[in-house]
């Protein structure tokens, strides 16, 4: 051990300065020096890929913004490219905010990807294709992603039940596009309606107790 | 052939009213995490660690839980993952719980001669975490030494069932009839901050000092006083030695915890504590540690009355008991609670946490060198512990400025303490 003769006090670690007052200290006066705590590498944050990415949106953004002004074209393209971008990061910030949870991500994407294409169907002269096909296909496409997830990752009944079903439900509400007359084309939400009936009555039939303990867990005050 | 997931029962558990604010309040600055370590005297084996965690697993079962979000509060859930020993890689009191990520809220890591126990903070106090480390490091002992122990055998002290450990002291010594919980506050004034240049990537500099027991006792016994009223008031006062002269109408408040295992009968190894805060104005008092001493003094009588301490409890718990407060989903409560924390810590400048004695089988005591303590700070803050004659201060700080500490163990060693400092950094 080391000694400071400005603090009086001994230092255990091999250093060259004293912990307290930064005074350079002597050589060894008792024992060996002894090395407590590891040295911890500098973390790195590693997201330039991000960074980059970032900036190319932006760049992008603005030259088509530049191109569309000194260019003019009956359509305002670079408002609809601005959106596009602003879309797959909305999906992007999703994916990554969720990392620690499959299921959840599962039926956030469901929910980004409806709003996504209502609004882009709005936006772009309301054809109906986001009702018609887009809702529909991604609710019955999440139901079966997820029971294929759940299966591979070997997840455990509780860890994906509450979103299948958060999921089924939302499978129905191509009921009220259907009897609200919204939809011209019926087949896909006729599909999801049914797919959403037969796996909720599946939950609920099969695993009706891992629901109701899930629930309970969930939801007490 | 069975699956092993299909028919497994969840088991949850509510956290207790102490445990509530951490998972809302903890980010990358304040972590909530704290350590404890055991320095033996010869190197670590990690494989008989882990079989010591193993086994001290068995009578900890709450330790296995993974901390969940429901609608309304968090709650604990037990889990299969099996936590491994893991060489020391991370920097002290690193975050434990990361929203949505479902790990243990405990680590056990080892490095040359120490065994670290890191634990967040809603999973259990430093009582409850003194117990678990005693226990690992008996099994660790025990495994590692059978041959130089031979015939002497010593057998661990369970102390309580498990239940008994899961329990939530607050609940069972709740008595919801007392109607007046109001305590006398002093007018919220805001205290002193202590200011200071973060360390990169907001890490902790942890300075610990090893002396004698005996040496701190008869000091404070000098001043009429006991160990942690001492060193309290040596803590004001190395503040207030470093404080900047246009501050120094400020309050310095100090807060401490209180072990309420001693004011009630529980057995649990989760938390169980509250908390008192001690102020003293340099304006108006002497800057004499005489006069502090027999100011802090006085505080602590007041603060430690057993009728103070339950009124707190029993005004938290109805605050707990709150329907409205119930009803409204968490991340709400969580948006309240981290303005509360934050409004809260503008009245106090820092703490200091004595996490006591800590007692190994008798026969362990030549393997043992000491014990250590140190938890994520938001201003330089003090913990402490003793094992024998080794008492352990560890300043933990996340400023890059040591003035404090070298006022406060300056202050020690000129009184003829022998210190040793130990740093990470």
């Amino acid at each position: 051990m080391k000694y400071c003769r400005h603090c009086k006090v001994y230092i255990r670690e091999g250093r060259n300065r004293c912990t307290l007052c930064g005074n350079v200290l002597e050589e060894e006066l008792k024992g060996g020096s002894e090395d407590v705590f590891p040295e911890v590498p500098p973390f790195f944050e590693s997201h330039l890929a991000l960074r980059i990415m970032i900036f190319i949106s932006i760049v992008a953004v603005v030259v088509s913004f530049g191109i569309n002004m000194i260019f003019p074209s009956n359509i305002n393209w670079s408002i609809l490219f601005m959106f596009a971008t602003i879309s797959v990061w909305v999906g992007l910030i999703i994916i990554i905010r969720k990392k620690y949870h499959i299921s959840k991500k599962i039926v956030w994407q469901v929910i980004i990807i409806s709003i996504l294409a209502i609004f882009w169907d709005y936006k772009t002269g309301w054809r109906g294709w986001s009702l018609d096909y887009v809702i529909p296909i991604a609710c019955v496409s999440a139901m079966i992603i997820m029971y294929v997830t759940a299966k591979i990752m070997n997840l455990s009944i509780r860890e994906y039940i509450t979103y299948a079903l958060l999921d089924g439900i939302f499978g129905i509400i191509p009921v009220l596009f259907i009897i609200f007359d919204l939809v011209k084309v019926v087949y896909p939400s006729i599909i999801s309606i049914g797919f959403s009936i037969i796996s909720l009555s599946a939950i609920f039939i099969f695993q009706g107790e891992e629901i109701k303990a899930e629930i309970d867990k969930r939801m007490h005050i | 052939m069975k699956t092993k997931n299909k028919k497994e029962k969840v088991e949850w558990k509510r956290l207790d009213n102490a445990s509530k604010i951490f998972p809302a309040i903890s980010n990358n600055k304040d972590t909530k995490v704290y350590r404890i370590s055991a320095e033996l005297y010869r190197d670590i084996n990690p494989e008989n660690l882990q079989k010591a965690l193993d086994l001290t697993l068995e009578g900890f079962p709450m330790y296995k839980s993974i901390l969940r979000r429901g609608f309304f509060w968090y709650y604990f859930e037990s889990s299969n993952i099996h936590p491994k020993v893991e060489i020391e890689s991370t920097n002290p009191c690193s975050a434990i719980y990361i929203k949505g990520k479902k790990n243990h809220l405990f680590r056990i890591s080892y490095y040359k001669k120490r065994i670290n126990l890191e634990l967040f903070h809603a999973l259990s106090d430093g009582a409850g975490a003194i117990w678990f480390l005693e226990t690992l490091v008996f099994y660790y002992i025990k495994i590692n030494y059978k041959d130089e122990l031979g015939n002497s055998n010593p057998s661990l002290e369970h102390g309580a069932s498990i239940s008994q450990k899961s329990d939530d002291g607050f609940w069972r010594n709740y008595t919801p009839d007392i109607q007046n919980t109001k305590i006398k506050r002093k007018r919220y004034t805001t205290a002193y901050m202590i200011k200071g240049k973060r360390i990169d990537e907001n890490k902790m500099k942890v300075i610990e000092g090893a002396m004698s027991v005996e040496k701190i006792l008869n000091i404070s016994r000098g001043y009429g006083t006991s160990m942690t009223v001492f060193l309290t008031s040596l803590f004001m006062y190395s503040i207030y030695a470093d404080m900047p002269k246009n501050k120094r109408k400020k309050l310095i408040v100090i807060s401490v915890p209180i072990n309420l295992h001693r004011y009630y009968d529980s057995l649990t190894a989760r938390n169980f504590f509250t908390t008192m805060d001690i102020s003293y104005d340099f304006q108006k008092n002497s800057p004499e540690i005489k006069d502090i001493v027999k100011y802090v003094n006085k505080e602590f009588k007041k603060g430690l009355e057993k009728e103070n301490i339950h009124r707190k409890v029993v005004r938290f718990m109805k605050f707990e008991n709150n329907p409205v407060i119930r009803i409204i989903p968490l991340v709400i409560k969580d948006f309240f609670m981290k303005i509360a924390s934050k409004f809260n810590s503008k009245s106090i400048s820092s703490s200091i946490s004595n996490i006591g004695r800590i007692k190994t089988a008798e026969e362990f005591e030549s393997y043992i060198k000491q014990f250590s303590v140190c938890a994520s700070a938001r201003a330089p803050k003090i913990t402490f512990c003793s094992y024998r004659d080794r008492l352990v201060i560890t300043f933990t700080s996340p400023y890059v400025e040591t003035e404090i500490q070298r006022e406060f163990f300056q202050f020690l060693s000129n009184r003829d303490i022998e210190i040793e400092i130990t740093s990470n950094m």
